[in-house]
């Protein structure tokens, strides 16, 4: 039943920032590194969470997923079914099946354009729909995403940050989807409109059978919303695993700083822990300057270290593989 | 002599540094008038960290700007009441920024905003020693600058000071507006959503950062924010905000633990907790009202669970509960 819906397999994804043109034209380049060398899998029927702070790369993998930006190492299989980034096909269907819900609703909606004609626009990958079995479907995804007929015909500046993003979950779910990424959906929206839009998501997931890639910097939404999560800093993934263990036994040392910063209503500031925030490492272990664990052995890039279901990348858990070998 | 020396330092202690009393504000535009503020009471004592939570439209920007003195007249009109710090009328008044400085600080959302970009750090920080009159010495006030820097646990300070604000990360930015701030030793700082947008990590050592130095300087704060969280984690008394009226206000531990307003109780469901096994959060649907078009009686009554007939028609007055507490909601008449 637990298939691999999605697999992805170490990829990395490079901006290129600079282009020096040197003293006989030669041209030099260079890259930032957004995303470095991340592997995840997603099943069929997951919530999975990325969680990681500004610059982590959590949107740049999102868009990488839906094919916007294209990983210069590495793989993505979609149901068993390698992607490759330059054949127009493949992007095709990786379009076809997965859609995508952006952080910032003002951004994402044409302003020029209605409601209805703003949905339709999901149809743009879609041929096999006439216009009237096109109107028929927005008016049934509208009342599925919770909102009224009536603003079908008014433009976005005439909606409330809730009911922008609702327009955008339409537009991503008009057509049948397997996959849904959520990029930020509720962090520019007021708390209780949060709850709503959450509550909506839970819905619309059972509803059409959906598969959810959920990123956020918010904790206390992924523990609600997530199974599975995906811990990431500065391009790499650090830790994966299953919700409720990462939340009740976090393994790598930034995942334990994250969970222990995380406030919640019940928590209460001790001022005994201290957070030692250093730049990220170029070399050895990423974490590495502000890690409060390091010793010798972070001079070296660590490996993933697998322990069951969960994977850590962190040389503390070096020991623990090599006695389960023994 | 003495006895009534020690009667003046009494009185000081006892009286509260900040007094709004009974403030409306509203905002004129072309052919209407809109309530921004009704009838707000709040008062901060010494040392006491207040804060206003609210979501966006509920004026608690509006009232953080009247406070520092900085709401422009036009479009916003003050059509009753008054603020009074430190027993002195200083809204609405004649005399401007006269308590800013020494008195009142405010530490914006978007420090990017309230950074000059052309100057470098120093420069700026420098600026506001001047301001405040705060040690002319050259030498002794890098020191105090550089104390200042590293209890804000900036570890680059030189670095740090000769930057221009562009050339510095979210959090160190902010960092430096807190420093820019704290630096004149105010009595009261207003901070308006000072770690909203921040990382977790930074946003967590900023709040111990102000609590520390709350304690050590004994500033008064208020703190403004959407998040219930954060209020519940530094704050001593809650105000809770909606539509431009206090609806509820007490300690943290009542408001958090027992919340009286159904607004209050909303606020609260929408924070997510548990694991993805946990039920729906229960939260009514419809959203904030807008604000130029109320609807009659409690303004929340359209999303309230436990609605009356008489919500809909009669706004509750404010009142007093137990233990500091105050409620405007008709269940409790």
């Amino acid at each position: 039943m637990n298939n691999k819906i999605l697999e992805v397999r170490s990829i990395s994804v490079r901006f290129k920032t600079k282009t020096k043109f040197k003293i006989i034209l030669k041209e030099v380049e260079r890259y930032k590194i957004a995303v470095d060398n991340v592997s995840f899998d997603v099943m069929e029927g997951d919530t999975f969470g990325l969680v990681g702070e500004t610059g982590s790369g959590k949107s740049t993998i999102a868009r990488t997923l839906v094919g916007i930006y294209k990983p210069f190492t590495g793989e993505i299989y979609f149901m068993g079914k390698k992607i490759d980034f330059k054949r127009k096909n493949d992007l095709l269907y990786l379009r076809k099946n997965i859609g995508i819900v952006f952080q910032d609703p003002v951004g994402s909606l044409n302003p020029k354009l209605k409601v209805r004609e703003i949905i339709r626009e999901g149809f743009s990958i879609e041929e096999k729909y006439s216009k009237s079995e096109q109107d028929k479907l927005i008016v049934d995804i509208t009342r599925k995403v919770g909102l009224g007929e009536s603003k079908l015909d008014s433009y976005p500046s005439e909606l409330s940050g809730g009911e922008k993003q609702r327009v955008s979950l339409a537009r991503a779910l008009v057509t049948q989807k397997k996959i849904l990424i959520l990029d930020e959906p509720t962090s520019s929206l007021d708390v209780s409109i949060q709850a709503q839009i959450l509550n909506l998501l839970r819905k619309l997931k059972s509803d059409f059978n959906l598969t959810y890639i959920f990123i956020t910097h918010d904790l206390n939404v992924i523990r609600y919303m997530c199974n599975r999560m995906g811990v990431l800093y500065y391009g790499q993934l650090l830790e994966t695993g299953n919700v409720k263990e990462i939340y009740e036994s976090p393994l790598h040392p930034y995942t334990a700083d994250l969970m222990n910063a995380n406030l919640t209503l019940d928590s209460s500031l001790d001022f005994t822990s201290q957070y030692d925030i250093g730049e990220p490492s170029r070399k050895g272990c990423i974490y590495k300057n502000s890690c409060k664990k390091r010793f010798e052995l972070c001079e070296n890039p660590p490996n993933d270290v697998e322990l069951g279901e969960r994977k850590v990348k962190c040389w503390l858990y070096k020991n623990i593989i090599e006695t389960q070998r023994m | 002599m003495l006895i009534s020396m020690t009667n003046e330092i009494e009185r000081s202690k006892n009286e509260n540094l900040l007094e709004v009393r009974n403030l409306s504000i509203y905002f004129e535009t072309i052919d209407k008038k809109i309530k921004i503020l009704r009838e707000i009471d709040l008062y901060v004592k010494r040392g006491e960290v207040v804060g206003i939570v609210g979501e966006s439209g509920s004026g608690k920007s509006t009232l953080a700007q009247a406070i520092v003195g900085v709401l422009d007249s036009p479009p916003a009109f003050v059509e009753n009441g008054e603020i009074i710090f430190e027993g002195e009328r200083v809204f609405p008044t004649n005399k401007k920024f006269n308590y800013r400085g020494k008195g009142i600080n405010m530490v914006f959302q978007e420090p990017i905003v309230s950074l000059n970009p052309v100057y470098t750090v120093r420069r700026q920080i420098e600026e506001a020693m001047d301001i405040a009159g705060i040690e002319k010495d050259k030498k002794n006030r890098d020191e105090i600058i550089k104390n200042v820097l590293k209890e804000l646990m900036i570890r680059d300070v030189e670095k740090v000071l000769e930057s221009y604000p562009h050339q510095l990360s979210g959090g160190m930015r902010q960092r430096v507006a807190i420093a820019i701030s704290v630096i004149q030793r105010p009595k009261l700082i207003i901070l308006d959503e000072p770690t909203t947008g921040l990382d977790l990590i930074v946003q967590r050592q900023i709040m111990k950062l102000l609590l520390n130095l709350k304690n050590e300087i004994n500033t008064s704060m208020i703190l403004i924010t959407h998040d219930l969280t954060v209020a519940a984690n530094m704050c001593d008394r809650i105000y809770i905000m909606y539509t431009g009226r206090i609806v509820e206000s007490g300690p943290r531990t009542n408001i958090i633990k027992d919340p009286l307003h159904p607004y209050t109780w909303m606020l609260l469901n929408s924070v997510p907790r548990g694991y993805s096994d946990s039920g729906p959060l229960k939260v009514t649907e419809g959203s904030p009202p807008d604000i130029s078009n109320l609807p009659p009686g409690c303004t929340f009554h359209p999303r309230c669970p436990r609605v009356m007939e008489k919500c809909r028609k009669e706004v509750p007055k404010i009142r007093k509960m137990e233990g500091e507490r105050e409620v405007a909601c008709w269940i409790y008449e």
